[in-house]
């Protein structure tokens, strides 16, 4: 079960946090499952409201959740953290929920991710959208589900997309406060789009599967411009998801959950028999995943 | 097939800079403040100068893991940095690329799987619950848990706002700064190693203890209700202890050293003196590690560890209870059974 959350209005500058509480409730009450029996949360999303570092906000969200619980809100058994590997964060954190339940130590899991501005209006070259989503897990009755997840990094291009905080003292709006900093060289994007294209090449070696058997390819929404760029390098252009929107603001971590939640809706996913889930983020990593109905 | 999982070796770096809880209580001039360095059985903390952060304390603690591991670098198959903080070139906070990956670049590994998690101070505790599972279904055989704490600036923060003895930033000043490492292997010796690992997040006790990135200049600030936290985690923490003794066939006095979260002294004994209220047992050693080092945040159980195998302390077949408590709040056991791990660091029985 997927699904997604924006702020209700474009002009708003949205909060992670709340956007990925809703988008977890929402995804609660689809499925039908009661979140007591949800054994791991994992939160992916990086650019924090307000920059929380503690606790985690995956205990924020399950603390939501427990409004909804039929059990009472504390199960005792759900355990939920904080997960970032950059745009890969929401297929790694998939990745665990799968090991976890292949080891028959959680029947259920949740992955929840969302990104806003940490400094509304005040962080510098920051572009990504406001937004959230949530997707569950669980053990699948037949062959259906994930049947490999691979991971590449290319650490030679990691100052290629930087983001940190730290003071301006020469913008008065910002004068002296602790912001976040982007930096993206223009060569990001080209890389991005040739380690994907690369790994996704080796991943399909590795499962013997060929380029045209694949039947969809979910892939990360941002860097701006990716989408387009993988099509000219893999070709297979009606397999991408691509998410439009207004503006030039991008989905961050969520956007291979927004892809996903689109094909779920018009039911193409449904009807794919080889999909690839294909991320790529800072690093430079890239993870790729199998799904097979 | 399920594998078993060990350590293979543990890695620490500690700041030189020393900053002693006189110095610190002194500059306050509170009075009822005056015995803080007693209660909380913190003399001093090493906190971070200049060039020294989260990442290098993080790849100093995971070159000196590698130094007594049996692993190159490029034997590594996962790295998880589990550090709250993520200064990087001072008080910048890095969110994008992960500190993992980095690491990676730096010590050499070439082949590891890298991210970060997020988990108060039981990150590097998560890290292991996670290696571990990805250990025992075969997916990895070595994975190096990695965490730097430059936690030590919220005792900045705190310092220009503590008024009163009441205040809620009091926890801050027990703060120290350490980066820890760990590596976990495969193993097929079914008699020791980890016997047992178990998380639980109780959300309901989340806005208990929070810490943000200060706005208005560098570094951070926490703010704790410390006497609820503490409340909730003696008492929410007993039955899972408990569940997780009956899991590994155990009962508490068999523990041979219960190696709770180092938050200050007056806690851990009274924690200790409740679960010996409820088990009507005690384990054989309850491990203070704070007089030099203060509270680490996520690197204090390792920290403990590694303290306690240099000095030989540990034997082989002893068992210990690492107990976990954050905020969150989050409340884990692992229960390890030692090793040979205690032969790589000097001991001969």
């Amino acid at each position: 079960m997927v699904s997604v959350s924006q702020p209700w209005f474009n002009l708003l500058p949205g909060n992670s946090i709340n956007l990925s509480k809703r988008a977890a409730c929402k995804c609660i009450d689809d499925s039908g499952i009661d979140p007591c029996d949800i054994g791991l949360l994992i939160n992916t999303g990086i650019y924090r409201h307000k920059n929380l570092g503690e606790p985690a906000i995956a205990s924020l969200i399950q603390k939501k959740m427990g409004t909804k619980a039929t059990r009472g809100a504390n199960s005792g058994k759900t355990f939920s953290f904080d997960l970032n590997n950059g745009g890969c964060g929401w297929l790694t954190g998939i990745q665990i929920i799968e090991e976890f339940i292949n080891s028959n130590q959680i029947s259920n899991g949740m992955v929840v991710t969302g990104d806003s501005d940490p400094f509304h209006g005040l962080s510098e070259k920051y572009y990504f959208k406001s937004a959230a989503a949530a997707i569950i897990l669980s053990r699948s009755k037949d062959s259906e589900g994930f049947a490999l997840f691979r991971s590449y990094s290319f650490p030679d291009h990691s100052e290629e997309f930087v983001s940190r905080t730290g003071n301006n003292n020469l913008n008065r709006k910002r004068n002296g406060k602790n912001i976040l900093y982007v930096s993206q060289k223009e060569t990001y994007l080209d890389l991005c789009a040739a380690h994907a294209s690369e790994s996704l090449i080796n991943f399909l070696g590795e499962t013997g599967l060929k380029l045209n058997n694949t039947d969809l390819i979910i892939s990360s929404q941002s860097p701006a411009g990716l989408i387009s760029k993988m099509k000219d390098k893999i070709g297979m252009k009606d397999n991408f998801v691509e998410i439009e929107g207004p503006g030039k603001k991008k989905l961050h971590t969520s956007g291979p959950a927004f892809a996903l939640k689109k094909t779920w809706d018009d039911k193409r996913f449904k009807r794919s028999k080889h999909t690839i889930f294909l991320t790529v983020g800072s690093g430079i990593t890239v993870s790729v995943a199998l799904y097979i109905n | 097939m399920e594998w078993k999982c060990q350590f293979d070796s543990i890695g620490v770096k500690m700041p030189k800079k020393i900053v002693t809880t006189r110095e610190l209580v002194d500059k306050l001039k509170i009075p009822c403040l005056k015995k803080f360095g007693l209660l909380t059985g913190i003399s001093e903390r090493k906190i971070c100068s200049s060039g020294e952060d989260s990442y290098s304390l993080a790849v100093d603690a995971a070159k000196d893991c590698l130094s007594h591991s049996k692993y190159r670098a490029d034997e590594i198959d996962m790295i998880i940095n589990c550090s709250i903080t993520k200064y990087k070139d001072g008080l910048s906070h890095q969110y994008e690329p992960t500190f993992s990956v980095l690491i990676k670049n730096d010590i050499g590994a070439g082949k590891a799987i890298t991210f970060d998690i997020s988990n108060a101070c039981a990150g590097m505790m998560t890290g292991v619950y996670l290696a571990e599972n990805f250990i025992r279904q075969g997916m990895i055989k070595t994975c190096l848990i990695v965490s730097g704490e430059y936690i030590s600036n919220i005792c900045d923060h705190a310092m220009n706002n503590i008024k009163t003895s009441l205040s809620s930033e009091l926890s801050s000043l027990t703060v120290g700064d350490c980066g820890a490492a760990a590596i976990i292997e495969r193993t097929d010796n079914d008699k020791n190693g980890l016997v047992l690992s178990g998380f639980t997040t109780l959300s309901e006790y989340s806005n208990l203890c929070t810490g943000r990135q200060n706005r208005k200049g560098p570094g951070g600030f926490m703010k704790t209700k410390a006497k609820r936290i503490h409340q909730a985690a003696i008492s929410e923490s007993v039955p899972i202890v408990k569940e997780a003794l009956e899991k590994s066939g155990l009962s508490f006095n068999q523990v041979s050293w219960l190696i709770p979260h180092q938050t200050s002294r007056s806690s851990i004994i009274s924690g200790s003196n409740h679960y010996l209220d409820y088990f009507g047992q005690e384990p054989g050693q309850v491990i203070v590690n704070l007089k030099e080092t203060g509270n680490t945040a996520s690197t204090s159980h390792f920290l403990a560890l590694y303290r306690y195998l240099n000095e030989k302390k540990f034997k082989e077949n002893d068992i210990i209870m690492l107990l976990c408590i954050a905020s969150g709040l989050i409340v884990g056991v692992v229960i390890y059974k030692m090793n040979e791990i205690v032969l790589r660091y000097g001991n001969k029985n």
